[in-house]
Parts: C-alpha cells; structure tokens; sequence
C-alpha cells in the first residue's frame, strides 16, 4: 500500500479482542503441553520467546521492495520475508555450527546471533555499493530529516517525488541489529526442539541417543525454518511493504507483531512438541 | 509489489478446484499404500499426482490471498504456506493409515490459528485471509506427505525415518539401510533415510518454489485462469522430475524409473500446453512496430 501512500491496512492500534484472544490460545497452548509432558513446558516457551525475537528483529531490517530497485526508497530491493528468512537460516547455520562444536547454549545462540546480524550486514554494504557506485545516488531518508547516529541531513540530497533512496546509515545499523535478534531467536528455537527431540525421540523409540542424533538434528533443522518462515511473513504482514529501520513510523506496530508471533510460534510449537508424546504412533 | 493486483474470474470457481485438489491429494496419497498391499513399490508415483494436485489448487488460493494487495509479495505466501504445513506434515505422519487425513485436519487447525493471528492481532483485515491460510496450510502439508510417499513409497513416520523401505524381502536389519552395531545393540542407520538425511528439506523447498511462482509469474493485466493452473502443474511436474531422481535412492531403479517417466511426460506435457496458452493470450503488436529486420519474418 505505501507504495501507492495509500494507508496500510489496519492502522497502527492494537486489537483488544484478537489480542486477549491470542493470550489465551497462548496461555491453552501451555496448559495442553504441560498435560502431555511436563519437560516440554521448558522447550515451548523458548519457542515462544524465540518467535516474539525473530518478529522483532524483522522490524530493524531495511527492506524497499520494488520500488528500492528502481531507486525510488531507501531499503534493500526485496520483500521481508525473503530477507528475514536469509538472515535467519543463516543465523540458524551458525547457531547449529556452534552448538555442534561446543555444546553449550550461551555461546551456541550468540553463534546464532552473530551469523544473521553478518549476513545482514554483508547484504547491506553490497546493497550501499550498489546504490552509490552503479546508480550513483546517495543514501537518503524520505522519512526523517536527520540520521540518528551520524546527524548527516537527509533533504537536501533527497531527490523530488521519491520516498529517499540508498541505504542510510541508520538503515545500515538496523539492519545489523535485526539480523542480530532474528538470528538469536531462530537460534533458541532451534536448540530447544533440538534438546526436546534428542531425549524425547530416544525414550519413544527405544534407541541410542547417538542413533537418533541425525534425526533429531534434521528434525529440528525443518522445524526451525517453518518456524522461522510462519513468523517472518507475519512480521511482514504488520509492515505491509517496506520499512526504512528503527527510525522508520511504521516500527510503531512492533508490539502487535510481537503478540502475533507468540501466539503463532505457541501454537505451531504445541503442534510440533506432539512428535516426541505417545499420541499416535 | 504493493498494487492491488487484478485476478481474472476464470472459468472454474475456487470451491470446485479446492474440492478436486483435496480429494485428488488425500485419494492420491492413499493410493501408495498399494505399495504395501503389494509388496511393491510401483505405485509410489500417485504420491506424486497428489502433491501436484495440491499445489494445482493452492496457487488458486494463492490468487485468492494476493489479489487483495499484503504489500508482502506473492512468494510470502507460499513460504507461510510451507512453513506451517511442514510443520503439521511431519506430526501427522505419526498416525499410521490415517496420516493423510489428521495431517489435513493439523494443518487446517494450524492454518485457522495463524490466519485468525494475522487478522485479528495484526490486523490486516482481509475477508478471505482465515480461510486462504487454512487452504494453503494443507495444501503445504498434502504437498510435502505426497512428495515424501513419492520417495519412500510410505506416508508413515516409521518408515520416513528409516533408511529403505522394509517391505522388501530383505530382513529388517538390512531393510534399515544396513544396521550399525553400537556395544552389541544393533542399531537403524536413521541418517540414511528421508527425514534423518534432510532429503525433506529439498522436498520443502521444491514444493514452496512450485506453490509461489504460477501466480508470481502470471498477474498482470491479463491473467487468465486456465493458463496459470497450467504453469501450476507445469512447476509441479518439473518438482516432481527431482523428487522422482530422490526416489531412486529409496525405492530401487523400477519404481524410481516409473517415478520418472511419469512426471517427464506430464511435465512435458503440461509445459508444451502452457507455452500454447501463453501464445494465445500474447497481445499482437497493434500501434507501435516493432523495426523490421532485414531478412527476417516480416
């Protein structure tokens, strides 16, 4: 709709039915995973907390669509999901890669962390590069007058009937910092269902834990990027097109967002826990 | 990205392909457990014709969702799509000869709660939003337990997970993918089958990319309905060509070449149609001329 500066579809406020409604499907969620297996609990709300992280960290990320090719928006040239997704599957690698090697949960999320926020900003220098040496246009907002964290102005390089072009620093920043979050969330769901399965798969089918491990590793692998995918075009359905960054008006819809993908991620994560109860099978 | 998008009518209504493509993938995906009727493995292909059918159906329903303008891209919808039905997949394959049917109910359940989120939590106000994310909720998981019965002859956890299929008249140490010893307990090599070697993965994005591009492709001024069903099956058919080269691995060289002939021909088939529907909804040049080449055509 911003393309076109039509209004977005729901305006900026809250929802208090939808909202007090997805509490209780989150609070119910919980309840039923608690009922099948206490040690679950644990797991789910990592996946929980996890998703509130990867629609939060959606919001930092500078994404122009359509109109950012052509020069028209600050933002890299791509829809949300696409570049979440990127930037947390790469988040996910590096968490898994950590995890793998140490072990230990502290550092296996900031392994996480680390490779979404560098795959942000990789993605981010070569989209300034080609902004500035390719199209020869400088970097600058359409939404505020001056960058937060430089204090370069914006006006008078902006140019007549486009919404700012290039990739501002404070872009570049929130970008990094939206890789960084969604990463660390991708991360913590990862190795939570991953801890899930290893000793739920084992017990349910009487195996070595060595002999489930490829299975619960690739288990959670899938799961971690259907989790990851539900919650990315959630958070890109909140912003509905494009969003410069932090600084950007549309960042006022964060919360709902995060309401939303709690809820989503409670769900899918009652439905996934399900894999290592004795339902069915 | 962000326009409101025009969708032509077109000739079928939705209700009518959302019956025929559910019906086709649930009926589809039952008919491999002939496989274990008959002791082989020659008819996993109909898993293939469901998760084709399925997507057949969804990149309607794709249509449906996107002509109201998310601002978000139509392959967003395809990646939420197989993002939550990848999720009801794999948990109903836990339920033995009634997985095709508790992963369609899974995957409405999941597709409700996150449709109902997106409308009514983050507001997007869609009429059509509910039920599109239900639709496509089972379309992504009907998609994956066709392909995945397609590459290992079995829509079951039991044998997703492990390496070959055991109704070979091998026993059933051998049948699973060779068993490894570990302190004298024998144990199933689970890293060779479709799950524990991540072949499902491939199988996830084969699908999402089928699901996303028809209608990608085709909106425009004129789309037409008969065309963009075409290119739907035409991308289903050319997944299903890689998914039948997986099924090698799993199934032995008879079934996995039944698997490929099948979909070469129907993805033939399908494109050589497309291409002839393309052709007649390409606009001829009316005003402006194109330059005349010199020894050319014209």
């Amino acid at each position: 709709m911003s393309a076109l500066g039509g209004k977005a579809a729901g305006g900026d406020s809250i929802n208090p039915v939808g909202t007090v409604v997805g509490l209780v499907i989150i609070l119910v969620s919980i309840g039923i995973t608690a009922v099948l297996g206490s040690s679950l609990v644990i797991p789910l709300i990592g996946i929980i907390v996890g998703g509130a992280l990867i629609a939060f960290g959606v919001h930092f990320v500078p994404v122009g669509g359509a109109p950012a090719a052509m020069g028209q928006a600050p933002g890299i040239a791509t829809g949300v999901a696409m570049l979440a997704a990127g930037a947390g599957l790469a988040g996910l690698f590096g968490g898994a890669w950590a995890f793998e090697t140490t072990g230990d949960f502290l550092i296996s999320i900031i392994g996480g962390a680390v490779g979404g926020g560098l795959m942000m900003a990789i993605t981010c220098l070569m989209v300034n590069a080609t902004y500035v040496f390719a199209m020869g246009i400088p970097a600058a907002s359409g939404k505020i007058a001056k960058d937060p964290i430089t204090g370069d102005t914006f006006p008078e390089y902006k140019s007549q009937g486009t919404e700012g072009h290039g990739l501002p620093f404070i872009s570049f920043v929130g970008g990094v910092i939206g890789g960084l979050i969604a990463g660390l969330g991708g991360t913590i769901i990862y190795i939570e269902l991953l801890d899930a399965y290893s000793t739920g798969l084992a017990t349910l089918m009487q195996a070595k834990p060595e002999a489930i491990a490829p299975l619960a590793i690739s288990l959670a692998g899938i799961f971690a990027i259907g989790f990851f995918l539900v919650n990315a075009v959630l958070a890109a359905y909140n912003i509905t097109g494009t969003i410069e960054g932090p600084h950007d008006p549309k960042f006022k819809r964060v919360p709902r967002a995060i309401i939303g993908c709690a809820v989503a991620s409670a769900f899918c994560g009652l439905i996934s826990l399900l894999l290592v109860t004795n339902i069915g099978m | 990205m962000t326009a409101k998008m025009e969708a032509s009518e077109g000739k079928m209504p939705h209700n009518k392909l959302l019956t025929y493509g559910l019906v086709i993938a649930v009926v589809g995906t039952y008919l491999t457990y002939l496989n274990v009727l008959t002791g082989v493995a020659v008819f996993s292909f109909f898993g293939g014709i469901a998760a084709v059918a399925a997507i057949w159906w969804g990149s309607d329903t794709i249509k449906h969702l996107c002509s109201y303008g998310l601002g978000t891209g139509v392959p967003s919808a395809g990646m939420i799509a197989f993002g939550s039905g990848a999720i009801a997949m794999i948990v109903g394959t836990k339920f033995g000869i009634a997985s095709p049917i508790v992963t369609v109910i899974l995957a409405a359940i999941l597709g409700a709660v996150i449709g109902y989120t997106a409308n009514n939590i983050i507001n997007m106000n869609i009429p059509v939003m509910i039920m599109s994310l239900m639709e496509l909720a089972i379309v992504g998981a009907l998609t994956m337990l066709g392909f995945a019965s397609m590459a290992t002859g079995s829509f079951e956890f039991n044998q997703l997970i492990i390496g070959s299929m055991s109704l070979s008249v091998e026993n059933a140490g051998a049948a699973a993918g060779g068993a490894q010893t570990f302190l004298v307990t024998a144990i199933p090599q689970y890293g060779n089958s479709l799950i524990g070697g991540a072949a499902l993965a491939v199988i996830f994005f084969l699908g999402a990319l089928a699901l996303q591009h028809p209608f990608n492709a085709c909106l425009g001024p004129n789309e037409s309905q008969d065309r963009t069903l075409m290119l739907a099956l035409s991308c289903g058919f050319l997944s299903m060509i890689v998914v039948a080269v997986i099924s090698l691995v799993f199934l032995g060289l008879l079934a996995g070449v039944i698997n490929l002939v099948i979909s070469l021909i129907a993805w033939f088939y399908c494109y050589k149609t497309y291409i002839d529907l393309s052709k007649r909804d390409a606009y001829a040049w009316l005003d402006s001329k194109p330059i005349i080449e010199v020894g050319g055509d014209q």
